[in-house]
Protein backbone atom coordinates (compact mmCIF):
# COMPACT_ATOMS: atom_id res chain seq x y z
CA UNK A 1 0.00 0.00 0.00
CA UNK A 2 1.81 3.23 -1.33
CA UNK A 3 -1.21 5.36 0.23
CA UNK A 4 -4.53 4.99 1.63
CA UNK A 5 -6.88 4.50 -1.24
CA UNK A 6 -9.30 7.22 -1.78
CA UNK A 7 -12.41 4.87 -2.76
CA UNK A 8 -14.64 3.86 0.22
CA UNK A 9 -15.13 0.56 -0.21
CA UNK A 10 -11.18 0.43 -0.29
CA UNK A 11 -10.70 2.31 2.46
CA UNK A 12 -12.93 0.55 4.59
CA UNK A 13 -10.73 -2.71 3.82
CA UNK A 14 -7.97 -1.40 5.23
CA UNK A 15 -9.50 0.02 8.14
CA UNK A 16 -10.93 -3.89 8.74
CA UNK A 17 -7.16 -4.97 8.17
CA UNK A 18 -6.18 -2.29 10.26
CA UNK A 19 -8.57 -3.41 13.24
CA UNK A 20 -7.67 -7.16 13.21
CA UNK A 21 -4.08 -6.20 12.56
CA UNK A 22 -2.77 -7.64 9.52
CA UNK A 23 -1.00 -4.77 8.26
CA UNK A 24 2.37 -4.75 8.11
CA UNK A 25 4.10 -2.22 10.22
CA UNK A 26 4.19 0.64 8.07
CA UNK A 27 0.96 0.32 6.59
CA UNK A 28 -0.54 0.38 10.39
CA UNK A 29 1.48 3.10 11.06
CA UNK A 30 0.07 5.06 7.95
CA UNK A 31 -3.29 4.44 9.12
CA UNK A 32 -2.55 5.49 12.81
CA UNK A 33 -0.91 8.41 11.49
CA UNK A 34 -3.96 9.65 9.05
CA UNK A 35 -6.73 8.92 11.45
CA UNK A 36 -6.31 12.15 13.33
CA UNK A 37 -7.12 14.12 10.07
CA UNK A 38 -9.21 11.64 8.10
CA UNK A 39 -13.07 11.41 9.57
CA UNK A 40 -14.34 9.02 7.46
CA UNK A 41 -11.34 6.50 8.41
CA UNK A 42 -11.92 7.24 11.61
CA UNK A 43 -15.50 6.06 11.27
CA UNK A 44 -14.48 2.94 9.52
CA UNK A 45 -12.00 2.09 12.11
CA UNK A 46 -14.17 2.69 14.77
CA UNK A 47 -17.54 0.72 12.93
CA UNK A 48 -15.04 -2.34 12.64
CA UNK A 49 -13.46 -1.88 16.79
CA UNK A 50 -17.16 -2.02 17.74
CA UNK A 51 -18.62 -5.00 15.06
CA UNK A 52 -15.00 -7.53 16.16
CA UNK A 53 -15.75 -6.63 19.57
CA UNK A 54 -17.38 -9.69 20.98
CA UNK A 55 -14.40 -11.48 19.48
CA UNK A 56 -12.50 -10.22 22.59
CA UNK A 57 -15.24 -12.09 24.75
CA UNK A 58 -13.25 -15.74 23.75
CA UNK A 59 -10.18 -14.59 25.22
CA UNK A 60 -9.23 -16.15 28.95
CA UNK A 61 -9.31 -13.69 31.30
CA UNK A 62 -5.45 -13.58 32.98
CA UNK A 63 -4.02 -11.54 35.96
CA UNK A 64 -1.89 -9.08 35.29
CA UNK A 65 1.58 -9.25 37.65
CA UNK A 66 0.59 -8.03 41.18
CA UNK A 67 3.46 -4.85 40.93
CA UNK A 68 1.91 -3.74 37.62
CA UNK A 69 -0.26 -1.10 39.36
CA UNK A 70 2.64 0.21 41.18
CA UNK A 71 4.21 0.93 37.76
CA UNK A 72 1.55 2.62 36.33
CA UNK A 73 1.07 4.91 39.14
CA UNK A 74 4.65 5.95 38.67
CA UNK A 75 4.45 6.41 34.97
CA UNK A 76 1.56 8.33 34.69
CA UNK A 77 3.08 10.44 37.67
CA UNK A 78 4.35 13.90 36.77
CA UNK A 79 8.52 13.42 36.09
CA UNK A 80 9.49 15.67 38.52
CA UNK A 81 6.93 16.30 41.43
CA UNK A 82 7.13 19.75 42.79
CA UNK A 83 6.82 19.77 46.42
CA UNK A 84 3.04 21.15 46.36
CA UNK A 85 2.31 18.06 43.97
CA UNK A 86 3.96 15.87 46.66
CA UNK A 87 1.77 17.47 49.22
CA UNK A 88 -1.37 17.01 47.42
CA UNK A 89 -0.59 13.04 46.93
CA UNK A 90 -1.61 11.30 49.92
CA UNK A 91 0.57 8.09 48.98
CA UNK A 92 3.72 9.52 49.22
CA UNK A 93 3.00 12.29 51.73
CA UNK A 94 0.55 10.54 54.18
CA UNK A 95 3.97 7.86 54.21
CA UNK A 96 5.80 10.74 55.32
CA UNK A 97 3.47 12.31 58.00
CA UNK A 98 2.68 8.55 59.44
CA UNK A 99 6.35 8.95 60.08
CA UNK A 100 6.33 12.05 61.58
CA UNK A 101 3.57 11.15 63.54
CA UNK A 102 5.88 8.78 64.62
CA UNK A 103 4.59 10.50 68.24
CA UNK A 104 7.05 9.17 70.37
CA UNK A 105 10.16 9.20 68.63
CA UNK A 106 9.71 12.68 67.39
CA UNK A 107 8.66 14.14 70.86
CA UNK A 108 11.68 12.12 72.05
CA UNK A 109 14.01 13.22 69.47
CA UNK A 110 12.19 16.92 70.26
CA UNK A 111 13.12 16.64 74.18
CA UNK A 112 17.04 15.44 73.63
CA UNK A 113 17.46 18.38 71.21
CA UNK A 114 15.97 20.45 73.64
CA UNK A 115 18.01 19.33 76.38
CA UNK A 116 20.84 20.27 74.27
CA UNK A 117 19.60 23.77 73.63
CA UNK A 118 20.47 26.87 76.18
CA UNK A 119 17.04 28.45 77.69
CA UNK A 120 17.59 31.74 75.80
CA UNK A 121 17.89 30.04 72.10
CA UNK A 122 14.56 28.57 73.07
CA UNK A 123 13.19 28.72 69.39
CA UNK A 124 9.89 30.21 68.24
CA UNK A 125 8.93 27.56 65.92
CA UNK A 126 10.35 23.95 65.33
CA UNK A 127 10.00 20.97 63.47
CA UNK A 128 11.45 17.34 62.86
CA UNK A 129 12.65 15.82 59.46
CA UNK A 130 11.72 12.71 58.58
CA UNK A 131 12.73 10.64 55.37
CA UNK A 132 10.35 8.57 53.56
CA UNK A 133 11.09 5.54 55.66
CA UNK A 134 9.76 7.43 58.37
CA UNK A 135 13.62 7.68 59.81
CA UNK A 136 13.73 10.77 62.12
CA UNK A 137 16.57 12.67 60.86
CA UNK A 138 16.73 16.35 61.16
CA UNK A 139 15.27 19.08 63.63
CA UNK A 140 14.77 22.70 62.13
CA UNK A 141 13.86 25.18 64.30
CA UNK A 142 13.14 28.91 63.99
CA UNK A 143 15.10 31.14 66.88
CA UNK A 144 13.46 34.88 68.39
CA UNK A 145 15.33 36.32 65.71
CA UNK A 146 14.21 34.43 62.96
CA UNK A 147 17.26 32.60 61.71
CA UNK A 148 16.52 28.74 61.05
CA UNK A 149 18.75 26.24 62.65
CA UNK A 150 18.70 22.47 60.84
CA UNK A 151 20.65 19.84 62.79
CA UNK A 152 21.87 16.40 62.17
CA UNK A 153 19.77 14.02 64.60
CA UNK A 154 22.51 11.72 65.11
CA UNK A 155 22.37 8.48 67.20
CA UNK A 156 19.99 5.45 66.99
CA UNK A 157 17.04 8.06 66.28
CA UNK A 158 18.20 9.15 62.89
CA UNK A 159 20.20 7.23 60.51
CA UNK A 160 23.48 9.31 58.86
CA UNK A 161 21.73 11.24 57.07
CA UNK A 162 23.47 14.12 57.24
CA UNK A 163 25.68 13.10 53.93
CA UNK A 164 24.90 12.88 50.57
CA UNK A 165 25.97 10.08 48.48
CA UNK A 166 29.17 10.73 46.47
CA UNK A 167 28.80 13.39 43.56
CA UNK A 168 25.69 14.44 45.68
CA UNK A 169 24.71 17.38 47.61
CA UNK A 170 21.67 18.30 50.48
CA UNK A 171 20.00 21.43 49.76
CA UNK A 172 17.39 22.99 52.08
CA UNK A 173 13.97 24.33 51.03
CA UNK A 174 11.12 26.46 52.12
CA UNK A 175 7.99 26.07 51.19
CA UNK A 176 5.51 28.91 53.04
CA UNK A 177 1.85 27.77 53.17
CA UNK A 178 0.68 28.78 49.96
CA UNK A 179 3.40 28.92 48.06
CA UNK A 180 3.71 26.82 44.91
CA UNK A 181 7.19 26.54 44.23
CA UNK A 182 9.91 26.29 47.23
CA UNK A 183 12.71 28.33 47.62
CA UNK A 184 16.23 27.47 48.41
CA UNK A 185 17.59 27.84 51.21
CA UNK A 186 21.01 26.87 50.69
CA UNK A 187 23.20 23.73 50.33
CA UNK A 188 23.56 21.49 53.90
CA UNK A 189 27.31 21.60 53.93
CA UNK A 190 28.88 18.18 53.39
CA UNK A 191 29.16 15.78 56.99
CA UNK A 192 28.11 18.71 59.02
CA UNK A 193 25.71 18.61 62.68
CA UNK A 194 24.63 21.76 62.25
CA UNK A 195 24.27 25.10 60.21
CA UNK A 196 22.23 28.28 61.13
CA UNK A 197 20.83 30.50 57.95
CA UNK A 198 20.75 34.14 60.47
CA UNK A 199 18.37 35.68 57.59
CA UNK A 200 16.54 32.87 55.76
CA UNK A 201 15.58 33.80 52.12
CA UNK A 202 11.62 33.41 53.09
CA UNK A 203 10.86 34.32 56.56
CA UNK A 204 9.75 31.30 58.31
CA UNK A 205 6.00 31.21 59.42
CA UNK A 206 3.87 28.46 61.12
CA UNK A 207 2.64 25.78 58.82
CA UNK A 208 5.90 26.28 56.08
CA UNK A 209 7.35 23.14 54.89
CA UNK A 210 11.03 22.66 55.32
CA UNK A 211 12.56 20.44 52.93
CA UNK A 212 16.01 18.58 52.10
CA UNK A 213 16.54 17.35 48.59
CA UNK A 214 18.73 15.47 46.65
CA UNK A 215 20.87 17.24 44.30
CA UNK A 216 23.49 17.45 41.83
CA UNK A 217 27.31 19.20 43.13
CA UNK A 218 26.60 23.19 43.31
CA UNK A 219 22.86 22.39 44.33
CA UNK A 220 19.70 22.56 41.70
CA UNK A 221 20.09 24.32 38.12
CA UNK A 222 17.06 25.78 38.61
CA UNK A 223 14.62 27.34 40.67
CA UNK A 224 12.96 24.12 42.14
CA UNK A 225 14.27 20.69 43.34
CA UNK A 226 15.48 17.92 40.73
CA UNK A 227 16.05 15.03 43.04
CA UNK A 228 13.78 13.19 45.42
CA UNK A 229 12.63 15.15 48.68
CA UNK A 230 14.35 13.06 51.05
CA UNK A 231 13.84 14.57 54.20
CA UNK A 232 10.14 16.64 55.03
CA UNK A 233 8.91 18.33 57.77
CA UNK A 234 6.27 20.91 58.67
CA UNK A 235 7.08 24.19 61.15
CA UNK A 236 5.19 24.81 64.20
CA UNK A 237 4.53 27.01 66.89
CA UNK A 238 7.15 25.76 69.70
CA UNK A 239 5.86 25.46 73.68
CA UNK A 240 6.00 28.93 75.44
CA UNK A 241 9.89 29.65 76.63
CA UNK A 242 11.24 27.69 79.17
CA UNK B 1 -21.19 -7.12 36.89
CA UNK B 2 -20.46 -2.87 36.27
CA UNK B 3 -22.30 -1.09 33.85
CA UNK B 4 -20.36 0.39 31.09
CA UNK B 5 -21.36 3.39 32.10
CA UNK B 6 -19.55 3.25 35.52
CA UNK B 7 -16.54 2.63 32.75
CA UNK B 8 -17.91 6.08 30.83
CA UNK B 9 -18.11 8.08 33.94
CA UNK B 10 -14.39 6.88 35.15
CA UNK B 11 -13.25 7.78 31.84
CA UNK B 12 -14.79 10.94 31.87
CA UNK B 13 -12.64 11.64 35.33
CA UNK B 14 -9.33 10.29 34.24
CA UNK B 15 -9.86 12.97 31.04
CA UNK B 16 -9.92 14.91 34.20
CA UNK B 17 -7.32 13.92 35.82
CA UNK B 18 -8.15 11.82 38.36
CA UNK B 19 -5.68 9.05 39.21
CA UNK B 20 -8.09 7.34 41.97
CA UNK B 21 -10.30 6.71 38.48
CA UNK B 22 -7.69 5.26 36.50
CA UNK B 23 -7.14 3.11 39.27
CA UNK B 24 -10.61 1.96 39.62
CA UNK B 25 -10.65 1.12 35.80
CA UNK B 26 -7.65 -0.66 36.42
CA UNK B 27 -8.70 -2.65 39.33
CA UNK B 28 -12.22 -3.74 36.96
CA UNK B 29 -10.84 -4.21 33.49
CA UNK B 30 -6.72 -5.69 34.11
CA UNK B 31 -7.77 -9.09 33.81
CA UNK B 32 -9.47 -8.57 31.14
CA UNK B 33 -6.90 -6.55 29.33
CA UNK B 34 -4.41 -8.51 30.27
CA UNK B 35 -5.55 -11.60 28.59
CA UNK B 36 -6.05 -9.30 25.37
CA UNK B 37 -2.16 -8.47 25.64
CA UNK B 38 -1.09 -12.33 26.42
CA UNK B 39 -3.18 -14.03 23.58
CA UNK B 40 -1.40 -12.06 21.16
CA UNK B 41 2.24 -11.85 22.75
CA UNK B 42 2.34 -15.00 25.07
CA UNK B 43 4.87 -13.21 27.35
CA UNK B 44 3.96 -12.20 30.38
CA UNK B 45 6.50 -9.57 30.73
CA UNK B 46 5.65 -8.52 27.14
CA UNK B 47 2.24 -8.45 28.15
CA UNK B 48 2.91 -6.44 30.96
CA UNK B 49 5.18 -3.83 29.80
CA UNK B 50 1.48 -3.31 26.96
CA UNK B 51 -0.70 -3.05 29.92
CA UNK B 52 1.47 -0.37 31.29
CA UNK B 53 1.84 1.74 28.16
CA UNK B 54 -1.79 1.25 27.37
CA UNK B 55 -2.83 2.85 30.50
CA UNK B 56 -0.44 5.55 29.77
CA UNK B 57 -2.33 6.23 26.78
CA UNK B 58 -5.60 5.50 28.43
CA UNK B 59 -4.25 7.97 30.75
CA UNK B 60 -3.34 10.88 27.88
CA UNK B 61 -5.87 10.07 25.49
CA UNK B 62 -9.02 9.75 27.58
CA UNK B 63 -10.48 13.10 26.43
CA UNK B 64 -10.32 11.76 23.11
CA UNK B 65 -13.13 8.80 24.10
CA UNK B 66 -16.42 10.15 23.35
CA UNK B 67 -19.19 8.39 25.09
CA UNK B 68 -21.60 8.79 22.64
CA UNK B 69 -20.04 7.02 19.85
CA UNK B 70 -19.10 3.32 21.49
CA UNK B 71 -18.73 1.80 24.78
CA UNK B 72 -15.81 2.17 27.79
CA UNK B 73 -14.46 -1.69 27.14
CA UNK B 74 -14.68 -1.44 23.90
CA UNK B 75 -12.13 1.51 23.60
CA UNK B 76 -9.68 0.12 26.27
CA UNK B 77 -9.71 -3.05 24.51
CA UNK B 78 -8.89 -1.64 21.20
CA UNK B 79 -6.11 0.61 23.14
CA UNK B 80 -4.58 -2.42 24.54
CA UNK B 81 -4.75 -4.54 21.16
CA UNK B 82 -3.27 -1.88 19.21
CA UNK B 83 -0.50 -1.63 21.49
CA UNK B 84 -0.14 -5.51 21.70
CA UNK B 85 0.47 -5.70 18.00
CA UNK B 86 2.64 -2.77 17.39
CA UNK B 87 5.00 -4.74 20.32
CA UNK B 88 4.49 -7.73 18.32
CA UNK B 89 5.42 -5.94 14.77
CA UNK B 90 8.30 -4.13 16.95
CA UNK B 91 10.09 -8.06 17.95
CA UNK B 92 9.50 -9.04 14.06
CA UNK B 93 6.68 -11.54 15.08
CA UNK B 94 9.53 -13.49 15.65
CA UNK B 95 7.90 -15.88 18.13
CA UNK B 96 7.84 -19.04 15.71
CA UNK B 97 4.92 -19.92 14.27
CA UNK B 98 5.10 -23.53 15.41
CA UNK B 99 5.92 -22.33 18.38
CA UNK B 100 3.92 -25.41 20.47
CA UNK B 101 2.39 -23.34 23.60
CA UNK B 102 0.35 -21.08 20.41
CA UNK B 103 -1.73 -24.45 19.70
CA UNK B 104 -2.45 -24.83 22.91
CA UNK B 105 -3.86 -21.87 23.88
CA UNK B 106 -5.20 -20.81 20.37
CA UNK B 107 -8.83 -19.78 20.60
CA UNK B 108 -10.89 -22.76 18.60
CA UNK B 109 -13.20 -21.61 15.61
CA UNK B 110 -15.76 -23.43 17.45
CA UNK B 111 -14.97 -21.05 19.60
CA UNK B 112 -17.44 -18.63 18.21
CA UNK B 113 -20.78 -20.35 20.35
CA UNK B 114 -18.70 -18.29 23.30
CA UNK B 115 -19.35 -14.61 22.22
CA UNK B 116 -21.11 -12.55 24.40
CA UNK B 117 -24.71 -12.80 23.18
CA UNK B 118 -25.38 -9.18 23.51
CA UNK B 119 -26.84 -7.10 20.12
CA UNK B 120 -23.40 -6.86 18.88
CA UNK B 121 -22.76 -9.83 19.76
CA UNK B 122 -25.63 -12.17 18.34
CA UNK B 123 -24.83 -10.27 14.95
CA UNK B 124 -21.11 -10.81 14.66
CA UNK B 125 -21.68 -14.66 15.18
CA UNK B 126 -24.36 -15.36 13.17
CA UNK B 127 -22.13 -13.21 10.57
CA UNK B 128 -19.19 -15.56 11.88
CA UNK B 129 -21.32 -18.54 11.12
CA UNK B 130 -22.09 -17.75 7.36
CA UNK B 131 -18.33 -17.30 6.44
CA UNK B 132 -16.57 -20.84 4.97
CA UNK B 133 -14.51 -22.30 8.10
CA UNK B 134 -11.11 -21.65 6.38
CA UNK B 135 -12.31 -16.96 6.33
CA UNK B 136 -13.66 -16.86 10.06
CA UNK B 137 -10.70 -18.66 11.29
CA UNK B 138 -8.23 -16.75 10.01
CA UNK B 139 -9.97 -13.32 10.58
CA UNK B 140 -9.84 -15.20 14.34
CA UNK B 141 -6.33 -15.74 14.40
CA UNK B 142 -5.19 -12.04 13.34
CA UNK B 143 -7.70 -10.47 15.39
CA UNK B 144 -7.51 -12.33 18.78
CA UNK B 145 -3.59 -13.79 18.75
CA UNK B 146 -2.40 -10.95 16.39
CA UNK B 147 -1.24 -13.12 13.76
CA UNK B 148 0.57 -11.97 10.40
CA UNK B 149 -0.57 -13.17 7.02
CA UNK B 150 2.50 -15.59 6.73
CA UNK B 151 1.83 -16.84 10.13
CA UNK B 152 -1.89 -17.70 9.62
CA UNK B 153 -0.43 -19.33 6.34
CA UNK B 154 1.62 -21.43 8.13
CA UNK B 155 -1.16 -22.32 11.14
CA UNK B 156 -3.46 -23.46 7.79
CA UNK B 157 -0.79 -25.01 5.94
CA UNK B 158 -2.03 -22.33 3.00
CA UNK B 159 0.08 -20.92 0.79
CA UNK B 160 0.10 -16.96 1.92
CA UNK B 161 -1.77 -15.44 -1.57
CA UNK B 162 -4.46 -17.79 -0.60
CA UNK B 163 -4.46 -16.65 2.80
CA UNK B 164 -4.57 -12.91 2.43
CA UNK B 165 -7.54 -13.31 0.19
CA UNK B 166 -9.59 -15.87 2.27
CA UNK B 167 -9.14 -13.32 4.79
CA UNK B 168 -10.32 -10.21 2.75
CA UNK B 169 -13.00 -12.39 1.38
CA UNK B 170 -14.13 -12.71 4.78
CA UNK B 171 -13.99 -9.37 6.14
CA UNK B 172 -16.19 -8.44 2.99
CA UNK B 173 -18.43 -10.79 3.83
CA UNK B 174 -18.63 -9.56 7.19
CA UNK B 175 -18.84 -6.16 6.63
CA UNK B 176 -22.10 -6.91 4.22
CA UNK B 177 -23.55 -8.86 6.90
CA UNK B 178 -22.90 -6.56 9.85
CA UNK B 179 -24.27 -3.59 7.95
Amino acid sequence: MSALPDDPDELSMVAAEYVIGTLDARDALRVERALAGNAALRDLVQRWERHLAPLNTLVPQEAPPPDLWARIERAVSPARETPRAAASKPSVFLRLWQGWALGATAVAATMAWLALVPPQAAPRMMTVLVSDASQVAWMAEVDRGGGLRLAALGGPLGAPNNTAPEGRVLQLWALPPGATAPTSLGLVPRGSEQMTISVPAVTPVPGMLIEISLEPPGGSPGPRPTGPVLFIGRLSQAGPPV
Amino acid sequence: MQTDDDLKDLLGRVAAGDRDALRAIYLRQSTRLFGIAMAILRDRTAAADVLQEGFLRVWQRAGQFDPERGDGATWLSAIVRYASLDAARARGREIPTDDPSLGDTMVEPEAIGLIAADEEGKLLRACLERLPAANRQGIIMAFVHGLSHPEIAVKLGQPLGTVKSWIRRGLLNLRECLT
